[in-house]
């Protein structure tokens, strides 16, 4: 890692009753790095990336995100702090069926006092890069898998975010579209510096990161 | 709150949307509807009085004079006397009195029903100064009389003519068609109170029955203020007695015998079920598109809404939904009582109000006041019927999005 730290998680334990998901866990991420955390089904990984995303608190441990204690926060400290810091990407897209594809991307700044062109030229421009500029009106339902992804992608980015992080973002997709989706991924590394942080149980995708991080039953193994 | 996102909702999920709209709706106008009917009977029951001009009236019944001979009061009026008249006008809440003397005449020849009247007070039979059909009214201080244009066809009396009553003359100065306007204190002649006062003043039936002084009468016409109206009847009875005949808005009501009529409760309670069973569709309908929805709302908060954010925005698609019910309502509700008003209601008129002697032939007869119900929807009520729902929205949206809103967006969105 050679860059300064923009994630980091200490000591981390996350348990569901007597289940204990997460097994005192360390690990950071430097700003920029594209990060793997692989792992089978039901090793602890999603769990792993909520706590790091302020998404879920762990039950004890600590996580800094671009230098803030996000353990300590508030429900809706943590909220405004995902809106400002972070994007997401999941595996089923989770775009909102009533909303066309620039209204999905400029969903996180819906909250935001902003002109409404402006929200809608920034979601344009994103959907754009992605290829996307023709379906800015459409419906998730009129989307195909990939370009569901690609504006979920998009929306991810609408705050600028520092880190990603992104879950099984091609476990809906067949291979074709998602190497295209990975390499929007890699792209968005290279070019635009973003730290990724990206939970997969599929290794042959894990070799596009910088670094790749293994689980097993709850415990970071290498 | 994002306006174009709310409006996309309720378009996109038109199915649960129309719902729950139409559910809260058909309760806003039953509530509607039942309140529009309940006004209306109440409405009807004051025709009776409205109709000259009073809120009350007031008689005192007594007894069957011994000898049916010349001027005699009818069982049903006997004497006021003026103090109690003038005891009666300064109770709280009277707005005006009017009087009238109503006098049976048995003449030799014929037999008239006599409406002694004030010549102006707009409270009382001399609202039916507009009534002449022919000539004029008569004017104070003469020995005139209308006569009751049916009652002067049948008996060939004519606009110009003397008539005699009780052997004092009468010159008739016009017609009056009162049965059109009024069913209580109409009669065959009107005269003016004076000349009546006179005439009873002067009978020895009339005094042997109820003794009769200068300034008293029969029958009076209260004006009065509506919410104090049932407090009034139980001060006139103690004035002038318990078996005093006090009729009001209420009697009325209490003879039409319509459940509307008969009880506010009724109305309160079928309003109520109404209203409760529509909540519980609205809410059960927007409680389940909500609950569908648990994993939107954890993508909303994923991305950075607050808790506030994510009910602000269900509250607000809940108070437009229950507001456009509200408004679906209202204009049901409207068409629903302009087809209620062309329903008629007949009113039945007490005995004891009606002039005409029980005992010659078809007197005993019931009279009623036949009239449409005056069903529609009062303006206080359509703003109620919306606001109420805006109210329900306002809770609906507020209770469900709290509890929503407690959603962790990892919960929902783990599971895929």
């Amino acid at each position: 890692m050679s860059k300064e730290t923009i994630l980091s998680g200490t000591d981390l334990i996350k348990r569901y009753g007597s289940l204990e998901v997460v097994r005192n866990v360390s690990l950071s991420i430097g700003a920029g790095e594209f990060v793997c955390l692989v792992g089978k089904s039901g090793c602890g990984k999603t769990t792993l990336l909520s706590i790091l995303s302020g998404l879920e608190k762990p039950t004890s441990g600590q996580v800094m995100l671009d230098g803030k204690n996000i353990t300590e926060a508030t429900e809706d400290e943590l909220a405004l702090f995902r809106r400002d810091n972070v994007g997401f990407i999941f595996q089923s897209f989770n775009l909102i069926p009533t909303l066309s594809a620039w209204e999905n991307v400029a969903l996180p700044l819906f909250p935001v006092k902003m002109a409404g062109d402006e929200r809608r030229r920034r979601a344009s421009e994103l959907l754009e890069k992605m290829e996307l500029g023709h379906r800015l009106e459409h419906l998730p339902a009129a989307l195909s898998g990939g370009e569901k992804q690609r504006v979920a992608i998009a929306r991810a980015l609408i705050n600028k975010p520092k880190v990603l992080f992104a879950d099984e973002p091609t476990g809906n997709l067949d291979s074709a579209t998602g190497d295209a989706i990975m390499e929007i991924l890699k792209n968005l590394h290279t070019e635009e510096g973003v730290a990724i942080l990206m939970v997969t149980h599929e290794v042959e995708l894990s070799k596009a990161a910088d670094r790749i991080i293994r689980m097993h039953d709850g415990e970071v193994i290498a | 709150m994002n306006w174009h996102y709310l409006i996309n909702e309720l378009y996109y999920q038109r199915r649960r949307t129309v719902i729950s709209i139409i559910g809260l709706s058909i309760g806003i106008a039953i509530l509607v509807i039942l309140n529009s009917l309940s006004f209306a009977y109440r409405e009807a029951a004051r025709q009776p009085l409205k109709e000259i001009g009073a809120d009350i009236t007031v008689q005192r019944p007594g007894d069957v004079p011994e000898d049916l001979k010349g001027v005699v009061f009818p069982c049903s009026a006997v004497t006021i006397r003026d103090d109690e008249a003038r005891k009666i006008g300064s109770l709280p809440g009277v707005r005006g009195i009017g009087k009238g003397l109503l006098l049976w005449v048995f003449d030799p020849e014929r037999a008239w029903i006599v409406l002694g009247v004030e010549e102006k007070n707009s409270i009382g039979p001399a609202v039916l100064r507009s009534s002449v059909t022919e000539g004029r009214f008569f004017e104070g201080g003469r020995r005139e009389a209308l006569v009751e244009s049916a009652y002067a066809r049948q008996f060939g009396i004519k606009i110009g003519d003397s008539i005699s009553i009780a052997g004092r003359q009468f010159s008739v100065v016009g017609y009056i068609d009162a049965s059109r306007a009024a069913k209580i204190a109409i009669a065959n002649v009107y005269i003016s109170l004076t000349e009546a006062q006179g005439l009873a003043l002067s009978s020895r039936n009339v005094q042997s029955v109820a003794p009769f002084a200068q300034g008293d009468v029969n029958l009076l016409f209260i004006k009065a203020d509506q919410e104090r109206i049932a407090e009034m009847e139980l001060s006139i009875k103690d004035i002038m007695g318990k078996k005093t005949s006090v009729a009001t808005p209420e009697s009325f009501l209490r003879l039409l015998g319509s459940l509307f009529a008969l009880s506010d409760k009724f109305t309160m309670a079928a309003s109520l079920i109404a209203i409760l069973i529509a909540v519980m569709i609205a809410f059960k309908t927007m409680a389940g598109n909500i609950a569908e929805r648990a994993r939107e709302i954890g993508v909303l908060k994923a991305v950075g809404w607050t808790n506030r954010n994510v009910v602000t925005q269900l509250f607000a698609e809940s108070v437009i939904q229950c507001f456009i019910a509200g408004l679906l309502g209202l204009f049901f509700a409207v068409i629903v009582s302009y087809g209620l008003s062309f329903m008629t209601v007949s009113i039945p008129i007490p005995w004891e109000m009606s002039p005409n002697p029980h005992f010659l032939p078809g007197g005993g007869d019931q009279v009623f006041k036949v009239l449409r119900l005056p069903v529609y929807v009062p303006l206080k009520l359509a703003f109620f019927g919306v606001f109420l729902s805006i109210i329900i929205g306002g809770f609906t949206g507020a209770l469900l999005g709290r509890h929503i809103s407690k959603i962790k967006p990892s919960e929902v969105l783990r599971h895929e």
